[in-house]
């Protein structure tokens, strides 16, 4: 594969798969916080 | 209607809604549609376009269907006014002529898996022979009924069934692409795919084809505008967040469509590389149930990898026609009627008028067609709704009120109510004007299957109705909620 194919390849994947990744444990994050919230409420 | 119906969790409801988002469009258009625009420079229009149409109308959808606790009818009557009835009946409609075809397609999928789990797609030229004996003919008709019935079986239960089903199918589809996907690009000669996939010709991105195409992929292959996330959302919790289960949605949607397109690619370069230009100009059915099972027949271990990838492609057919069968049954519960004899009828219309689509293929592809551009006039319809409301409203009230877990800012009313509406606009001359090319002398010709005629009809027929009835509309769409309050 080209250089430029493979930068394309990481950025495009990094972009789509790992914001899927970060945005997936902010969720999980976020629901815990909300679950342990309302336990003590 | 019943209150208390709602997804048992967040993931829940994610699942079921990923479900709707990932369908065919993400296994057989995508990796076409990136083949043959430019590569690494549509996926960059294709990440843009995520941002500037998909996510924000997910937005929409979600805080419409949480704000409001109504299908498409009623979610517009409240939001948007009751003179505004009429086009929540348009992406009714949309919707739901989409769900007639969707079920053929859906029963194509199912033969074919049955025919890759018996070991009939192997051999030299099976794959052909068995699309050109079954596609459009009355053996069609079987599996479109299969199909719906197994949606209708479904949706019998409730946003339950769906969810437990969800739970089971779409970890598996995703399973499934990604066993395929590492399997072809490890077959020799796969990185030529990923090379083919990822390269950028930068001067393409100058030309406003790719953009076109770039924001039409993400207007059919993400469900946004549609009114299905809408209607899932009418179940969702009352603590739950909108604006990160919207880019949760989409990034999980985009996510399938980038593994599809490395694993089908890659496949192609590995197997049959002299032949990829013939291959992605198939288009959707030919790619799908003529060349892949071709390529797979040539590949170690083949026909297990043949099972997997119609397996895969059932059950993204499968969830999607579940969304859209609750969508146009939610419609009928809101106007009064009790789940089951709602989802008889919704399912009922759904068997009868699919049966068209399933014994011609003119017909189906007349249907894509004309409900395919009308999703870019339902997105326009859902940008003009929140207009309506008012944005700032929508944004501080229900998408960053209360049990927010991700705050949006000005620019999502800078999108929503500007941007989508030009490309919503913008993308439905083009298509039109593309389709004027296609027949130059019978572009007005309503009786072609592909002409601008064809469109202009069958919308002008459902948007004279809806208007005339507009009113009728407006009043029965909350009989439901009235019906509920009364019990």
């Amino acid at each position: 594969m080209t250089p430029i194919a493979t930068t394309m390849m990481v950025l495009i994947c990094g972009l789509v798969w790992g914001g899927f990744v970060l945005l997936l444990f902010r969720a999980i994050k976020q629901e815990k916080r909300k679950t342990d919230g309302q336990r003590k409420s | 209607m019943s209150r208390v119906e709602e997804f048992g969790s967040r993931w829940g409801l994610i699942i079921a809604t990923l479900g709707m988002a990932v369908g065919t469009g993400n296994i057989w258009r995508f990796p076409r549609i990136a083949a043959s625009n430019g590569g690494g420079s549509f996926l960059v229009a294709w990440v843009v376009f995520l941002f500037l149409w998909s996510i924000p109308l997910m937005i929409v959808e979600f805080s419409f269907g949480k704000r409001t606790r109504r299908g498409a009818i009623g979610a517009f009557v409240e939001t948007a006014g009751p003179n505004f009835a009429w086009m929540g009946g348009f992406v009714a409609i949309c919707a739901s002529a989409i769900m007639f075809y969707y079920s053929v397609v859906t029963g194509w999928c199912f033969r074919f898996l049955a025919a890759a789990v018996t070991g009939g797609l192997k051999g030299q030229g099976e794959a052909e022979a068995l699309w050109n004996s079954f596609a459009g003919t009355p053996k069609a008709i079987g599996t479109h009924f299969l199909a719906l019935g197994l949606g209708i079986a479904v949706v019998w239960f409730g946003v339950r069934g769906i969810e437990r089903v969800a739970k089971i199918l779409i970890p598996t589809l995703a399973a499934m692409v990604l066993i395929l996907a590492v399997r072809a690009v490890t077959l020799p000669g796969a990185s030529r795919g990923l090379e083919f996939l990822f390269t950028p010709d930068w001067q393409a991105l100058g030309s406003p084809k790719i953009w076109l195409e770039a924001l039409t992929q993400n207007a059919w292959d993400t469900g946004a505008g549609w009114g299905l996330i809408l209607t899932y959302a009418i179940y969702m919790r009352a603590r739950e967040d909108v604006a990160l289960n919207a880019f949760l949605i989409g990034f999980g949607n985009n996510s399938m469509s980038l593994l599809a397109g490395i694993m089908v690619l890659c496949t192609v370069f590995a197997i049959n590389p002299a032949a990829q230009q013939d291959i992605v100009g198939a288009g959707n059915e030919g790619l799908t149930f003529i060349w892949m099972p071709q390529l797979f027949a040539e590949m170690p271990a083949g026909g297990l990898f043949m099972v997997l990838f119609f397996g895969a492609l059932s059950f993204a057919a499968l969830t999607s026609l579940i969304a859209m069968l609750e969508l146009a049954t939610r419609v009928l519960i809101d106007m009064g009627m009790s789940r089951r004899p709602a989802l008889l009828c919704a399912g009922g219309a759904g068997l009868v008028l699919g049966m068209p689509s399933a014994l011609s293929l003119d017909v189906f592809k007349n249907q894509d067609w004309v409900w395919g551009v009308g999703l870019m006039l339902s997105g326009l319809f859902f940008a003009i709704a929140a207009s309506r409301f008012g944005l700032e409203r929508l944004r501080n009230d229900v998408i960053n009120g209360d049990h927010s877990d991700l705050r949006i800012g000005r620019w999502w009313v800078v999108i929503v109510g500007i941007l989508v509406p030009i490309e919503a606009v913008t993308l439905m001359v083009w298509w039109l004007y593309e389709a004027r090319g296609w027949d130059v002398e019978g572009w007005l010709d309503p009786w072609q299957p592909f002409s601008v005629g064809t469109v202009l009809m069958q919308w002008a027929i459902a948007l004279i109705l809806l208007l005339l009835a507009n009113r009728w509309l407006a009043n029965r769409s909350s009989a439901g909620a009235a019906k509920g309050a009364a019990s």
